[in-house]
């Protein structure tokens, strides 16, 4: 059982290793035969492919949030907002742009003309979350041009230097090929675009893992995977640069929701589309196993006032296509005065 | 109300001339996800073509579907006829 957990680790591993030259691959077929590329598109993805995560079950997992999310939630809010936050920070405008998965209904919500915005794709795989966004957006009334599309992240459908923004809300920890993702991510912005993305990191929810984790050896007398892996903090500028993004940048923000029980938790995490959607996923969880699970989690981590803490890690990145008003590194070996001789001349001046 | 202006225009494509049945801006940055190579609004199915890779994606309620598995595969046949139909604008894409 412990060689499930260890299969899922060589697998995030591979993830984080192989997707470049896969995606490579893949444009060279798509161009080179374009029936070849239609493989991919009727198995949902090649053959060789490493796949960890059932991209078709988490599109009816988000089917189904689309109808069981509440009018607002206080974790995508406080995400959403924090990454919108950072258009402020910008002293450019982004008039078109482009919000991807997850929790883009909040992105819209809080958006509030900020980073001066003027016409929004939001992207999505469920049909019914998007179609549910088209509603919300028909409802609030900013003038706001609004354009909807039921697409894949791992097939972006968006044109080549067309966007001037990405924002990607807590969706993208749900891709096969993160940085190829990301790469389809780059070559859609515009030079001097701005990618922006809020994943779940490493640390989520570790609390569940522990109880999942002791409930299942307890009950079941050995563990399968319950929880996705997910990238580390120390991936997530790997990730940026390897994407070939400039002058990335990386901050994680740690948040811990309070729940009356850990049953709760679990009914939090189906209503946000974030539940379990690993292809090596046990399909059966036993409700047994899922009571004991609730007990230890509120034993070993339950609060004096009786509920129940779970730590949601975000991790925010930044990055900016290339574009040469940005500032970058000289060439390696370019420099032509050396430190010492940099000293002595601001010794003499000083003298 | 203002929902339903909404869809009447988005079907009857006065606010997209350039992608039929989804409003020209969208139209302009869409393209087909496998190839990304521009796709063409057919008119007689009401849905956008790829002709790099010869699949056809629905649209559904003015929302275009953009998902590799969702794509049909287009019969070469069918696709000449519906060609001809719908050859302008391809050209102007």
């Amino acid at each position: 059982m412990a060689t499930g957990l260890a299969a899922a680790a060589a697998a995030r591993r591979r993830l984080l290793l192989l997707p470049r030259h896969l995606l490579r691959e893949s444009h060279l077929s798509f161009s080179a035969a374009p029936a070849e590329g239609l493989d991919v598109g009727d198995g949902g993805g090649g053959g060789g492919r490493v796949k960890i995560f059932d991209r078709d079950l988490k599109r009816r997992h988000r089917d189904r949030a689309a109808w069981a999310m509440g009018e607002t939630d206080a974790l995508a809010d406080a995400v959403a907002d924090n990454l919108l936050d950072r258009l402020e920070d910008c002293r450019k405008a982004f008039p078109s742009a482009l919000c991807l998965g997850g929790s883009a209904g909040a992105v819209r919500r809080l958006l509030r003309g900020r980073g001066g915005i003027e016409k929004l794709i939001m992207m999505d795989m469920s049909a019914d979350m998007v179609r549910k966004w088209r509603e919300m957006d028909n409802a609030t009334d900013d003038g706001l041009e609004t354009h909807f599309v039921v697409g894949d992240e791992e097939y972006l459908p968006i044109k080549e230097s067309s966007q001037d923004t990405i924002i990607s809300c807590l969706g993208l920890h749900w891709t096969n090929d993160l940085p190829g993702a990301m790469i389809q991510c780059r070559l859609a912005l515009k030079p001097d675009g701005l990618f922006l993305a809020a994943i779940l990191g490493g640390e989520t929810l570790k609390e569940l893992r522990i109880a999942c984790t002791i409930a299942q050896m307890e009950r079941e007398g050995g563990i399968s995977p319950r929880m996705s892996p997910l990238a580390q903090v120390r991936d997530a500028g790997n990730l940026l640069t390897r994407a070939g993004f400039t002058l990335p940048g990386v901050d994680v923000d740690r948040y811990t929701v309070k729940y009356n029980s850990a049953l709760e938790l679990v009914e939090h995490l189906r209503a946000m589309g974030e539940t379990n959607a690993l292809f090596q996923r046990n399909p059966i969880l036993k409700k047994d196993t899922a009571l004991a699970t609730a007990a230890i989690y509120q034993t070993m981590f339950g609060l004096e006032d009786g509920t129940v803490p779970a730590t949601f890690q975000v991790i925010y990145m930044t990055g900016w296509k290339e574009h040469p008003s940005q500032q970058k590194a000289k060439r390696r070996g370019s420099a032509t005065v050396s430190f010492s001789d940099l000293q002595k001349q601001f010794g003499s001046n000083q003298n | 109300m203002r929902r339903t202006a909404a869809s009447l225009l988005r079907h009857s494509g006065i606010g997209g001339g350039g992608g039929g049945g989804i409003p020209e801006a969208l139209a302009d940055a869409l393209v087909c996800p496998l190839s990304k190579k521009p796709l063409r609004y057919c008119e007689s199915s009401g849905s956008l073509v790829s002709d790099a890779v010869g699949v056809s994606f629905p649209i559904d309620d003015g929302i275009p579907c953009l998902v590799p598995k969702d794509g049909k595969l287009l019969d070469h046949d069918q696709d000449k006829s519906e060609d001809c139909g719908a050859k302008d604008s391809s050209h102007r894409q």
